[in-house]
């Protein structure tokens, strides 16, 4: 566990070939565009799978803390004339506070309460975005964001950008699998299996899941900075509740607890819409029926029941292999 | 066993208290549940590096008591001093720090860990590495960690699980899952341990084992609060016993006096009952 063997570090590489090579071939701005997005729900899928698959609570306002990164990076840099890269770690911030001011009070109990105070704070933050005009543009939009320039030299084109977005995200994986197998991420599993439990042997559970949802909420803030930037032009409508529902959505079908997973449900449920042009109108429908069909023949997500199932075998083998004792 | 004295991980080399003092000390502690008095004025002490009984009949209040010397609940009565000082109000984790430790009558594992893992959880209060050590994984933060791992392995040899480390801790048989709590319980290094019930499932071989391992913990200078309602187990390797009844304490006594006590017969068996039982008083 302590030493990266090769077991471990075979799918970094496949995720590296597999975003270069994509990276360098593809030539359609529409593409790439495509190929960002799916980067960025990577990463508030990743963000979204500490809190639920590894401490098992559950945030249905995810898209809030999405929304306050794009609008507070939105903000500074185009109405203050602050640099984007200025602007970053101050929507970090303003994330993380509010996810502290939500999380405070309703981490403390056990339960559902962080889905109800999430809930709730996922209506305020759209309806603020939606109604306080004067600052956000109101439903119409925020419109004229600049984009995102390196060291002073020329913006980023297409390409480049495609390229900064899959360099967070592999950040954000190595970082959240760094986190999983370190003492704090087995502290996180055993809340999610029992907290009572986790209490009694010594764990402040409070505690932790606090840092953890804020930590949850800063990288969800980092993946708005990014949207916003990239696409120059954010609107209420891309941080409603349906994109809370969504990024469930993502986790679900990834399998909980699986950082791989969350990569997969990030493309799945990006591109279906690409596909389906119907999807649109029904999209509530389809990620509830997505969740329910998942949740009944596959309750640990496709990447899950597929490497329990491996991992099942090796054991077995492995058993067999050993002397009876 | 092949620990040594100075490994971070490994157990206390000695109660730091002096010898044969009261290590946890119960004074007129009391505990109400709506209308039900789960607990009333019980007041014993338990001395350093001694194995301390506690029985009862069921719905006695022993695992209520468990319950506030861990600090999950506060008493609504009297006090509760471990090594000297007034611990009522203090929370679980800050007590696990402390050194009381405990395992439940339900076994209470992480499932989804390994076993291996499992124990490096109860490490905790032991450990340091935060969110930070955890993304930088300096040397500090790896030498932890392996040291961690080393810990567990030797905490899994200890209670005879060593080949079971890396099994996901809730596909092992249920005597072994017990043991696994005890090796968890171990791991944050505790000078009082709480035990409720470990024998509950266990078949005649196993409970034998298990009294072994009760002693050599007791070997390590760890005091013990064993509850248990197998009698030759509890006979055998209780130095003291209290004895509980309808959140009353009934009686307090070495395992011999408590053999011969009239009330606590009493208690078990109904008033009529003569003739007293060695083994199971259940
Ligand atoms: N959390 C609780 N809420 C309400 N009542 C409780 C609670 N915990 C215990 N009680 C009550 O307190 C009394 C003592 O229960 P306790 O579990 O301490 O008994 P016990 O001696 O451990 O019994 P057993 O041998 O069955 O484990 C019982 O009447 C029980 O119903
Ligand atoms: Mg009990």
């Amino acid at each position: 566990m302590v030493r990266p063997s090769l077991h471990n570090l075979v799918p970094y590489a496949f995720f590296v070939v597999l975003v270069g090579s994509a990276g360098l071939w593809v030539d359609n701005p529409y593409y790439f565009q495509i190929l960002s997005m799916i980067g960025i729900h990577a990463l508030l899928a990743l963000a979204l799978n500490l809190l639920m698959g590894y401490a098992g609570q559950i945030s249905l306002g995810h898209a809030a803390f999405y929304g306050i990164g794009a609008y507070a990076s939105a903000l500074l840099s185009a109405r203050y004339g602050l640099s984007p890269w200025l602007a970053l770690p101050c929507a970090m911030l303003a994330a993380g506070l509010v996810a502290l001011v939500v999380g405070y009070p309703t981490l403390k109990l056990s339960g559902y309460y962080l889905g109800m105070g999430t809930l709730g704070i996922g209506m305020i933050v759209f309806i603020v975005f939606r109604e306080w005009s004067s600052v956000t543009g109101g439903a119409s939009g925020f419109v004229g964001i600049p984009p995102l320039g390196l060291g002073g030299r020329a913006l980023l084109d297409v390409r480049s950008y495609y390229f900064l977005v899959w360099a967070v995200v592999l950040l954000a994986l190595c970082g959240s699998q760094r986190l999983i197998r370190s003492r704090v991420g087995r502290a996180l599993r055993s809340i999610h299996d029992s907290e009572a439990a986790a209490r009694a042997v010594g764990i402040p559970t409070s505690r932790l899941k606090l840092q953890v949802f804020v930590l949850s909420a800063v990288m969800s803030a980092v993946a708005g900075f990014l949207y916003a930037h990239m696409v120059g032009f954010i609107s209420p409508d891309t941080f409603s509740f349906i994109v809370s529902v969504k990024l469930v959505t993502m986790v679900v079908i990834g399998g909980m607890a699986s950082i791989w997973g969350a990569l997969l449900g990030a493309a799945l449920l990006t591109l279906l819409p690409e596909v389906l042009h119907a999807f649109a109108e029904f999209e509530m429908v389809v990620y509830g029926l997505i969740l329910m069909t998942v949740m009944i023949f596959l309750p640990q997500g496709l990447t899950r029941g597929i490497l329990d199932i491996y991992a099942l075998r090796r054991r077995q083998s492995e058993r067999a292999a050993r002397p009876a004792d | 066993m092949r620990f040594a004295d100075d490994n971070p991980n490994g157990p206390p080399a000695r109660p730091t208290d002096s010898p044969g003092g009261p290590l946890l000390r119960l004074e007129g502690v009391s505990k109400t549940f709506g209308g039900v008095q789960a607990l009333k004025d019980i007041s014993f002490e338990v001395p350093s590096g001694t194995v301390m009984g506690l029985i009862g009949p069921n719905g006695a209040g022993k695992t209520t008591l468990f319950n506030l010397i861990s600090g999950i609940f506060a008493p609504d009565g009297g006090r509760i001093l471990y090594g000297g000082t007034d611990i009522g109000g203090r929370p679980t984790h800050r007590l696990v720090a402390d050194g009381i430790a405990r395992t439940f009558q339900n076994v209470e594992l992480f499932e989804s860990l390994t076993a291996a893992e499992n124990v490096m959880v109860g490490q905790y209060v032991r450990t340091r590495c935060g969110f930070w050590g955890a993304w930088l994984r300096g040397p500090g933060a790896r030498r932890e960690e392996r040291d961690s791992q080393a810990a567990a392995a030797e905490w899994l040899r200890f209670v005879g699980l060593a080949g079971e480390a890396r099994t996901p801790s809730g596909e092992l048989p249920f005597g072994w899952q017990r043991l696994l709590e005890i090796a968890r319980a171990l791991a944050s290094r505790p000078r009082l341990l709480l035990l409720d019930e470990p024998a509950a499932g266990l078949n005649a071989v196993e409970t034998e084992q298990l009294g072994r391992l009760i002693l050599e913990i007791r070997g390590r200078g760890i005091t013990i609060l064993l509850v248990e309602h197998d009698m030759s187990l509890t006979m055998e390797v209780c130095d003291r016993i209290v004895v509980l009844d309808r959140g009353e304490k009934l009686a307090e006594g070495t395992p011999r006096e408590i053999q011969t006590n009239v009330d606590v017969l009493s208690a078990y068996l109904g008033p009529d009952v003569g003739a007293p039982s060695r083994q199971q008083a259940r």
